[in-house]
């Protein structure tokens, strides 16, 4: 895809990402404080490592006995066992902490995408939040590996700095000069970075749109032979990235090298240091060597902070994405009465008109009312404001005007699980879940038994091909498993609903998607579910509408014609058209 | 010869293209790893030469010697990194566009996986992948830094330089028995990650639906629970890997000590110097790294040719139908006497600039004519031809060009309605508004104000069912083929649009042939002739007035 992805989106700020991440990951105390000691400790005992081996060297000026060099050589090698398995489990310490965190996120992040506001997600559509769960949740998670080791290399860091109080206090100072090439080349690339990183994962989202467009619809590509084309869209959004990825990288070189020249600059300082302090008599050749050992001991960590830098901002950009979703605000559950009210309920809109961000009106101040337990066809010309009439009614989305009552309450003020209790939506859009059928149905119903399984199947005439399927309701089902036809998984969208059994049912083209030959099943399907519920069907099948008691013809977003199907064919209007083209 | 796996021959592959910036960075890398490892000879040098002694003019020599000695050291590693990622980036890349050609070319590709899996396959896969180009660096450039330290432990002694000659292949070699166990729990941790990705995916690409019936609380719980399952397998994963960094942190431990009381042992004797000994001592410490990162490099080549395996499984994949190599000719479309699932012996022929229906109640057998006509898959019996020549010896891309087959399940590419609208060729805007008027498509154009820009989300997600089905009609009519096969063109338009879409096609398709798969009356009474397709056998052949005549016939049409 060439064009700009829309990004409504929010993506976090870099003090709310740290903020929000900080709170997942003090969510888990023992932990914390367990890896934060380990950590401390291993590095502790590795900082011991160089220190002990500046004594040897002393040792061996001052002629010390082959006896004292064994028993120095015995305390290098315990530091360096204790430093070992203080590392191995500060490392899983650590990992588990932030595996933990980063799964306690990446939960979040799903639950609020789930939940996030409608009329925000129809404009944005599934792309980019898809982008975010799939592709950010792991290269967040990929590189807490890294950052166990990152946060073992800060404390080293730290820790060799404290190391160096032992030393003499002059040559300790003289490492300080490191510090101001430290902060000015960081305060001159973070910004950079961020904006850097950010674009690169921008562009990788377009890239994974592009190629996740190209992949479910490889059909068509074939059936045009436009692999070229297509081939050639996606190479643009994959190229895209490449530019993106290599620009980061430069920035970042950059930065690296200031670090080594920092680097450098320090070693420079305590040799130079230790060489006056030397010839002054102040020092000891041992101390200064104890002292450049340190500093070098220092080259690992830092060389290890150095390289995890470019991943870690590339993390930090992924976390920045995720967090933008999980900062926004969503209705949180709440437990309803599950005995709560099934009474019959009309529908009932006042003046509701609609419009799409960025796009034309598409309903004008339409008004209708719905008693208990009718059923009410709306159609019209593909285009005429249907299907958002339809969504707006079973509540999908709110209305940018207008108001709608589901019995005698406000739509805006029902919870959303109070909203689906009142009115189930059969959508346009059909899709099988990946799983075994039985879980796809309890998606509606999570604590129905395999007997209203079946029944919600009976009652939508599936229960013949079901019975058919190689494992009955456990047949695993969905994309790339056993296929159901379109008209299998519309009537498997039926029987969710029926599983849910709310007063108010809102059927969008239920029939559309089957192709002409299973239609007829269909009708007879969704005709079971409207029976002695509050209806609203759009219609493509003017059998189906006939069927209802009323029918509301649309056109240009507004109800031009409302009556019943025996009314509206002797009025001979746009229905009565309809009718007869339908019939010719 | 030993024959070459797959995905040791991917591999192959990648390093001969990426030859040169992977020479470049493993020299480079080289360059930085001598470099580092004379930072504690130099060091030594230092304290022997000018700290000892005391010398302003060594210590100013000494201070040049670091600045010069650690620009070599950031420009060999930084040259080496941007060597390095350009590689990676271009080869991974490479791979991506070639996973992507594989899957859209021709007929497509045999294959279980999910388009999800491919997704995950042409992303992180192809990185990981590419991740080899950098294990071959780094392993090169470590044992060069091994071996320079090597000969300067060899020349300052002998005994010492030995010691580390057989030192180190053994603790490696030592390091690498632990591979199996920590590569299990990868490969356990990728799969589990891989399905709470899948799981997510799949739950937000149903999420319409999903919103619909209510089901938001119950898809959020059972991500949580793939989520805490993947949770469980990055724990194992964590804890093989702590073991890993554990045991390689005490055995180059180990090695550092052995190194340094010898040199210890040996200056008390005399055998070597003061300077000798720091120089040793900061040896040992710098080999560490070199020793780390080559286990390092063999604890991940698991998981990157693992990798590998993926893409080149994908990339050898076999076609779903075998292209043939003469060129498609257009001409009369046959069907002689095939059969398929639902299709038991049934034989028709498409005849240059007809409309012919095709009419039957069941989807196996509408599946049937339609595969078999674009040669998708082949006939159990029987022949499919293509003037004359059989549909399976027909160059695929040639028959593209002749026979256009519209998959019913409405796919749209691009960002606006002109890209949605574009497969191939160039057309001036009237052309496009003469077929998207044939589709009843022309509202696409007027409404909205941006005319053939008007924004078009993922999948066309922002139009209405009817509004896709007609925009993709439209771009099978725009396609313009000799022969073109339209399957229930009409299911989620109005019986007034699905009038005029009757006509318009009719008119826009005069002279060329175009079959319809359907049972809509109002295009069934604009074909010049209509097959119908019973109990597996061509029932009846004729106008669609005359054969509304037999009950079977009208039983399926009627409504």
């Amino acid at each position: 895809m060439t064009g700009p992805v829309p990004t409504i989106l929010p993506v976090a700020t870099g003090r709310v990402t740290a903020a929000v991440f900080w709170r997942a990951l003090r969510r888990h105390p023992v932990l914390a404080w367990t890896s934060v000691a380990t950590a401390t400790a291993a590095s502790g005992a590795a900082v011991v490592v160089p220190i002990l081996l500046g004594r040897l060297v002393d040792l061996v000026v001052a002629g010390g006995t082959v006896r004292s060099l064994l028993l120095i050589s015995a305390w290098i090698l315990a530091a360096g066992l204790v430093a070992a398995v203080l590392t191995g489990v500060s490392r899983w310490l650590v990992t588990e902490w932030g595996t933990r965190a980063c799964a306690d996120l990446r939960e979040q992040v799903l639950d609020h995408a789930l939940r996030m506001d409608p009329a925000r997600l129809e404009a944005v559509g599934s792309g980019d939040v898809a982008s975010r769960v799939t592709e950010d949740v792991e290269q967040v998670t990929d590189s807490v590996q890294l950052a166990a080791g990152v946060f073992t290399s800060l404390v080293t860091v730290v820790i060799t700095f404290a190391g160096f109080a032992t030393l003499d206090w002059r040559i300790a100072a003289a490492f300080l000069v490191v510090f101001p090439v430290y902060v000015l080349s960081l305060r001159r690339f973070v910004p950079r970075a961020a904006r850097l990183y950010a674009a690169e994962r921008q562009a990788a989202a377009v890239r994974t749109q592009s190629l996740l467009t190209t992949f479910t619809g490889a059909r068509t590509v074939h059936a045009y032979g436009m692999q070229e084309p297509q081939g050639r869209r996606v190479e643009e959004a994959s190229r895209g990235a490449v530019v993106a990825r290599l620009r980061a990288v430069r920035g970042f070189l950059w930065f690296a090298n200031m670090m080594n020249y920092a680097e450098a600059i320090g070693l420079t300082a305590v040799l130079l240091t230790g060489f006056l302090l030397v010839r002054g008599e102040v020092s000891t050749v041992g101390d200064v060597t104890a002292a450049a050992l340190l500093f070098h001991r220092l080259f690992g960590p830092l060389g290890m902070l150095l390289i995890s830098f470019n991943d870690v901002q590339s993390a930090g950009a992924a976390l920045a994405r995720l967090v933008g979703i999980a900062g926004l605000d969503v209705p949180a559950a709440r437990v309803v009465d599950p005995a709560g009210s099934r009474a019959p309920a009309g529908v009932v809109a006042s003046s509701v008109s609609h419009r799409y961000p960025d796009g034309p009106t598409v309903l004008h101040d339409v008004s209708i009312e719905i008693a208990p337990g009718e059923s009410l066809a709306i159609v019209g010309e593909s285009g005429a404001g249907k299907t958002t009439l339809a969504a707006i009614l079973g509540g999908v989305f709110p209305a940018t005007g207008g108001k709608v009552w589901l019995g005698d309450l406000p739509i805006d003020d029902l919870h959303p699980d109070e909203l689906r209790r009142l009115v189930g939506v059969v959508t346009q859009e059909v899709h099988v879940f990946a799983g075994t059928l039985a879980d796809d149905l309890r998606l509606a119903a999570p604590h129905a038994d395999d007997a209203q399984l079946h029944a919600a199947l009976a009652l939508v005439g599936a229960d013949t091909w079901v019975a058919a399927l190689p494992d009955g309701l456990q047949t695993v089902v969905g994309d790339g498993e056993h296929h159901l036809t379109p008209s299998q998984a519309q009537q498997v969208a039926l029987a969710r609903i029926a599983l849910l059994d709310p007063p108010i049912v809102v059927l969008d083209e239920a029939t559309a998607e089957a192709g002409s030959a299973g239609a007829r099943q269909l009708e007879l399907a969704s005709a079971a579910l409207v029976r002695g519920r509050t209806a609203i069907v759009v219609a493509h099948r003017l059998t189906q509408a006939q069927a209802c008691d009323r029918i509301a013809v649309m056109a240009h977003g507004r109800i031009v014609e409302l009556g019943s199907p025996e009314e509206l064919v002797a009025a001979g209007g746009t229905y009565a058209t309809l009718w007869s083209a339908w019939h010719r | 010869m030993r024959a070459v796996s797959p995905a040791g021959r991917l591999i192959r592959g990648m390093f001969w293209r990426q030859r040169r910036d992977t020479v470049l960075c493993a020299a480079f890398w080289s360059l930085h790893q001598v470099c580092e490892a004379l930072v504690p000879v130099a060091i030594g040098l230092v304290i022997d030469q000018a700290v000892g002694t005391g010398s302003t003019t060594a210590m100013l020599w000494s201070v040049l010697g670091i600045f010069g000695l650690f620009t070599a050291l950031t420009m060999g590693w930084r040259s080496g990194f941007w060597f390095l990622s350009r590689a990676m980036v271009e080869e991974s890349h490479a791979l991506r566009m070639r996973v992507v050609r594989r899957v859209v070319a021709g007929q497509g590709i045999r294959t279980r996986r999910q388009s999800g899996e491919l997704l995950s396959i042409a992303t992180s896969d192809t990185e990981a992948s590419a991740e080899l180009l950098e294990l071959g660096s780094r392993v090169v450039s470590a044992l060069l830094g091994l071996t320079v330290a090597t000969v300067v432990l060899l020349r300052i002694d002998w005994s010492l330089g030995l010691g580390l000659v057989v030192g180190i292949p053994v603790l490696v070699l030592g390091l690498n028995a632990l591979g199996p166990l920590v590569g299990r729990h990868t490969a356990a941790q990728q799969q589990a990650i891989g399905r709470a990705a899948a799981t997510a995916a799949d739950l937000l690409h149903g999420l319409r639906p999903l919103r619909g019936f209510g089901g938001v609380d119950e898809a959020a719980r059972r991500y949580r629970s793939a989520s805490r399952t993947s949770l469980r397998a990055n724990i194992g994963a964590v804890k093989a890997g702590a073991v890993f960094v554990g045991a390689s942190t005490f055995t180059t431990g180990l090695l550092i000590t052995v190194v340094a009381a010898l040199a210890g042992w040996f200056a008390l004797q005399g055998r070597i110097t003061f300077g000798e000994l720091i120089t040793i001592v900061g040896l040992a410490a710098f080999i560490t790294d070199p020793v780390l990162n080559l286990a390092d490099c063999v604890f991940k080549l698991a998981t990157a040719r693992a990798s590998a395996a993926r893409v080149a499984e994908v990339l050898d994949a076999p076609e779903r139908v075998s292209s043939g190599t003469r060129t498609a000719q257009p001409g009369t479309l046959v069907l002689d006497d095939v059969h398929a699932p639902g299709l038991d012996g049934v034989s028709l022929a498409v005849e240059p600039g007809e409309l012919l229906g095709v009419v039957t109640g069941e989807t196996a057998t509408a599946d049937a004519v339609t595969d078999l006509l674009t040669g998708a898959r082949p006939p159990e019996r029987g022949e499919v031809t293509l003037a004359g020549t059989p549909v399976r010896d027909l160059d695929i891309a040639s028959l593209r060009r002749v026979v256009l087959v519209e998959p019913h399940a409405v796919d749209l590419f691009g960002s606006s309605i002109r890209e949605a609208l574009h497969t191939g060729t160039d057309h001036d805007e009237a052309t496009v508004d003469r077929a998207l008027a044939a589709a009843s498509a022309s509202d696409l154009r007027t409404d909205g104000g941006k005319g053939l820009d008007r924004e078009l989300l993922d999948h066309g997600l922002n139009l209405s069912g009817g509004q896709r089905q007609r925009l993709a009609l439209a771009r099978a009519l725009l396609a313009d083929r000799p022969v073109t096969v339209l399957r229930d063109p009409t299911t989620a338009v109005d019986a007034v649009t699905e009038h005029a879409i009757a006509d318009g096609v009719r008119a826009y398709r005069d002279g060329q042939a175009t079959v319809l798969v359907t049972t809509s009356a109002p295009l069934l009474d604009r074909c010049d002739r209509v097959v119908f397709v019973h109990g597996g056998r061509v029932a009846a052949v004729g106008r669609h007035r005359d054969l509304l005549a037999q009950p079977p016939y009208a039983e399926v049409v009627l409504r």
